[in-house]
C-alpha cells in the first residue's frame, strides 16, 4: 500500500501518496491507448514508443501538481509527449531536419500535377488493406522532418484542430496551417511517385482484386 | 494565312494558357480550401478554376485522398500485458527519482 506524505518508507525512496497513485492510475488507465497510438505515429516504430509513452507518463506524474486543469487532459499530456519525442528524437536517428519550401512541391510540368494516389475508388480504409500502400504512407509520414511530421501527426491523425496544435507545439494557427499543407503535399508527393513507379514497372494498381494486405 | 484552330485545342490551350500562376495560386490554398478556412467569395473562385483546369483538380482529389488516408491510418494496440509492464515501469522509475 502507498505511504502517506509524512511517513518515512524503509527503503528510502520517495513517498508515493495514495492520491497521487490513484491519479496517476486513472490518468494512465484513461490515457495511454491514445498516447501510445500517438507515440507510434511520431516514432514509427513500436520500441521508441513504448520509450515514448513511458517517458510522457512518468513527466506527467511529476508534473501533476502543476497541472492547473485549464487545458483537457489529453491536450497537456500530447504536449508532454511532443515535447519528449523532440528531446529523444535528438538521440537517434530520424529524418534530417531540413526546411520543406512550398516551390519544391510546385509541379513543374502537367504529369506532376496529375500524378495521383493508387486507390482507385476505393474509401480509404480499403485501399489501407494494401499492405504496400500502408508502408507507403508509413514511410512518406516517417521521412518528413519532425516538426512537420508533429504537425501531421496531430491534426490529420489525432484530429485535433489547428488551434490545438498550436498550442502544443507552442505556434500560432497560421504556422500550423502553414506546416500542415507542406506536410501534406510532401505526403501526397512521395504517395503519388510510388503509384507513379508502379505503373512504369508494370504492376497493377491497387485494386479490389489485388489486395496483398487484406 | 492563318489557320483556325479546333475546339479541343482551342480548350486544352486555354487550360493552360490561363497560366500556371493561377494554378500556382491556387496549389497554396488547397489545404485551407480541404479544410473549410477560406471564404465563400474565395472558394467559389477556386471552384470556378478547378472547373476549367483538370491538372488543379486532378492535384486536388490526390490531396484529398492523402489527408483521407492519413485520418484513416491503423495504429498498433498495446496488449494488455505490455500495458500492466509499463505501468509498473513508470512507478518504480517514479519512484526511484
Amino acid at each position: 500500500m502507498a505511504s502517506s506524505s509524512s511517513s518515512k518508507p524503509a527503503d528510502g525512496h520517495p513517498p508515493q501518496t495514495s492520491a497521487a497513485r490513484e491519479n496517476f492510475d486513472r490518468l494512465y488507465r484513461d490515457h495511454v491507448d491514445l498516447m501510445y497510438r500517438f507515440a507510434n505515429r511520431l516514432c514509427g516504430e513500436t520500441e521508441a514508443a513504448k520509450d515514448l509513452v513511458q517517458e510522457t507518463f512518468l513527466n506527467a506524474y511529476r508534473g501533476f501538481k502543476d497541472f492547473r486543469g485549464d487545458a483537457q487532459v489529453s491536450t497537456w499530456l500530447y504536449t508532454i509527449a511532443s515535447r519528449a519525442c523532440l528531446r529523444m528524437r535528438r538521440k537517434r536517428k530520424g529524418a534530417p531536419e531540413r526546411e520543406l519550401s512550398l516551390d519544391e512541391f510546385i509541379p513543374t510540368h502537367d504529369g506532376e500535377f496529375r500524378l495521383q494516389i493508387p486507390m482507385e475508388g476505393l474509401t480509404p480504409e480499403e485501399a489501407l488493406h494494401n499492405k504496400e500502400l500502408r508502408q507507403a504512407l508509413e514511410a512518406a509520414i516517417n521521412k518528413l522532418p519532425k516538426k512537420y511530421k508533429m504537425v501531421l501527426v496531430l491534426r490529420d491523425m489525432e484530429g485535433l484542430s489547428a488551434k490545438e496544435v498550436g498550442s502544443i507545439m507552442g505556434l500560432n494557427e497560421r504556422a500550423v496551417k502553414s506546416r500542415l499543407h507542406r506536410a501534406r503535399l510532401f505526403v501526397r508527393r512521395e504517395l503519388s511517385a510510388r503509384g507513379l513507379a508502379h505503373e512504369r514497372d508494370g504492376h497493377h494498381r491497387v485494386s479490389r482484386g489485388t489486395r496483398a494486405g487484406a | 494565312m492563318a489557320k483556325r484552330t479546333n475546339s479541343k485545342q482551342h480548350r486544352a490551350d486555354t487550360e493552360h494558357r490561363h497560366g500556371k500562376g493561377r494554378c500556382l495560386r491556387i496549389l497554396r490554398e488547397l489545404s485551407a480550401y480541404l479544410d473549410g478556412d477560406l471564404s465563400a467569395e474565395v472558394c467559389r473562385e477556386i471552384r470556378r478554376h478547378l472547373g476549367a483546369c483538370p491538372n488543379c483538380e486532378d492535384f486536388l482529389a490526390s490531396l484529398r485522398q492523402t489527408v483521407s488516408l492519413c485520418r484513416h491510418a491503423p495504429a498498433p494496440v498495446l496488449s494488455a500485458r505490455e500495458r500492466m509492464r509499463m505501468r509498473e515501469a513508470i512507478l518504480l522509475r517514479a519512484r526511484a527519482r
